[in-house]
């Protein structure tokens, strides 16, 4: 049976990753509190919600979303791929830890769950940790991962705004002037997330890469009000549509994963049929930008491995920097033939949102900073190096793509920078030999003291 | 509307406020309260935002 989110709750707990609050605590001081915390933290008492703990920022360093992969922390990225390589299919059962309590019509009311005020300039309280599962005829299942907006008892709105392929779906879905119906897991294991993170095709199932990521199926239980499929184990659902209104509804701002406030957009309305959770639920809050930024890293850093690979380029390791938000720089070291420092940068240019990838031999340790500013100054001529793609795709909350100015639902582009930080070919090697100490292995500094 | 609501409908209609500045000047409502009472802002279709983000209801279309 696979591990679940009070699984890695125990996890990070045995690791010394996890600190309890037992005092009652509002749910406005909730992401103030965690921010605080250097440990992962686990509320046992909400003020208001005597039914409900909450936890959050269980993936808010490197360190713990490697507690969450199981593998040590420079083996990311080749985890994540080893998982969504074999893939799982989904079992369905009957019974559900989701479903034991079972809220419909008149008893359908957001406001009894303990969603929190996170940043002083949201726009209102957020569900920020979803895996939200959608179906169109022709596609299949859909499987991401979108915030979403308390607006009334029964209503949120949901960032649709990025191109994605729910976005396909509700456009689909809108064009026949009909709902899309959603279903919303909150509280899984990190695994679920990083798979409905993950760009897979449009007809693959994102449960199945969780299923591999975990080494065993994911329990699906059947929505009691629509025709989808969650996770069993997860510590609540909601159940419902996306209203055929289009980008209508204002939503946000938010603090973005970018680390900056965003806008107020413009999105479509999820309306809930039904809310079912534990007996004894913990509602995951997870904590705006860390959280979401080293749960992209694995993804981003995963796709980038697989780029290079389809240009037959050998990485040697690759890091997507918590300075770009793990998701918008890539850099990567490889052992180099002639003019694959160039195939190499197209190649993680092609990566999602990618906007800014640097390159390496194989001798920089592209985990340290001051080691890859030596590689780009010394390697690097700027009219033979650097590469500007004009035009990509972009992303929103990126303030320079200028999102304001496209309209409600308009899709920005960007442009990419690429910086081949490899030798130069026609250098010889010989000519970055580095600096060593005389002597410097046999005498010992301890000798002396 | 209740009480709560009525409140929020009259500062918003004074001058627009970011949502977290209407939450700091009622902390000492519970939060479910206060949800519920934004709830019904929504419900009635009344507010509107600005550039900076802040809501704000018009005042031809507060509630009487």
């Amino acid at each position: 049976m696979k591990a679940g989110f009070r699984e890695f709750l125990r996890a990070l707990e045995e690791a010394g990753e996890l600190k309890r609050i037992k005092k009652p605590v509002d749910p406005r001081h909730l992401s103030a509190l965690m921010a605080q915390a250097k440990e992962a933290t686990l509320f046992e008492s909400i003020a208001g919600y005597p039914d409900w703990r909450a936890a959050g920022a269980l993936v808010a360093t490197r360190k713990r979303l490697a507690l969450a992969l199981g593998c040590a922390e420079q083996d990311i990225a080749p985890r994540f791929e080893q998982g969504i390589r074999a893939p799982i299919a989904p079992r369905l059962v009957d019974r559900a830890p989701c479903q034991e309590v079972v809220l419909t019509g008149a008893d359908v009311d957001l406001t009894r769950i303990p969603i929190p005020m996170m940043h002083v300039k949201d726009g209102g309280p957020y569900l920020s940790g979803t895996v939200v599962v959608s179906q169109d005829p022709e596609y299949g299942r859909n499987v991401g991962s979108y915030r979403m907006m308390y607006r009334t008892p029964r209503e949120t709105s949901i960032d649709l705004v990025s191109s994605s392929d729910m976005r396909v779906y509700y456009q689909r879905a809108l064009d026949a002037g009909r709902p899309l119906p959603i279903a919303v897991a909150v509280g899984t294991h990190p695994y679920e997330l990083l798979a409905a993170s993950y760009k897979a095709p449009i007809d693959g199932d994102e449960f199945a890469i969780a299923g591999g990521l975990h080494g065993a199926p994911v329990e699906l239980v059947r929505c009691r009000t629509v025709d989808l499929e969650v996770p069993a184990d997860a510590e609540l659902v909601l159940e419902g549509e996306l209203l055929p209104v289009g980008w209508t509804a204002d939503e946000g701002p938010f603090g973005e994963f970018s680390h900056i406030t965003g806008e107020v957009k413009w999105n479509p309305v999820f309306r809930v049929r039904a809310i079912t959770h534990r007996r004894d639920p913990i509602f995951y809050v997870l904590q705006m930008p860390w959280e979401n930024d080293w749960l992209a890293a694995p993804v981003i850093e995963a796709a980038g491995l697989q780029a290079l690979r389809v240009a037959s380029v050998e990485p040697v390791a690759i890091r997507a920097p918590v300075g770009g938000c793990c998701y918008w720089t890539l850099v990567a070291s490889i052992k180099k033939r002639p003019g694959e420092g160039k195939n190499a940068l197209l190649a993680l240019l092609s990566v999602a949102e990618v906007k800014l990838a640097i390159v390496t031999d194989d001798d920089i340790d592209i985990g340290d900073p001051d080691e890859l500013d030596w590689a780009m100054t010394f390697r690097v001529q700027a009219d033979q190096d650097v590469l500007v793609v004009p035009g990509a795709r972009g992303k929103h909350i990126d303030p320079s793509v200028r999102a304001g100015a496209l309209g409600r639902g308009g899709l920005p582009t960007t442009a990419k920078l690429g910086i081949d930080a490899t030798i130069p070919e026609g250098v010889p090697r010989a000519h970055y030999e580095r600096l060593r100490y005389f002597l410097k292995d046999s005498v010992r500094l301890e000798d002396y003291a | 509307m209740s009480p709560l609501a009525q409140r929020l409908v009259d500062e918003l209609t004074r001058e627009p406020r970011h949502f977290g500045a209407l939450v700091e000047a009622h902390l000492d409502v519970p939060w479910r309260d206060f949800l519920l009472a934004w709830g019904e802002l929504r419900a009635a279709d009344v507010l509107r935002r600005d550039d900076a983000g802040r809501y704000l209801i018009p005042g031809d279309a507060a509630p009487a």
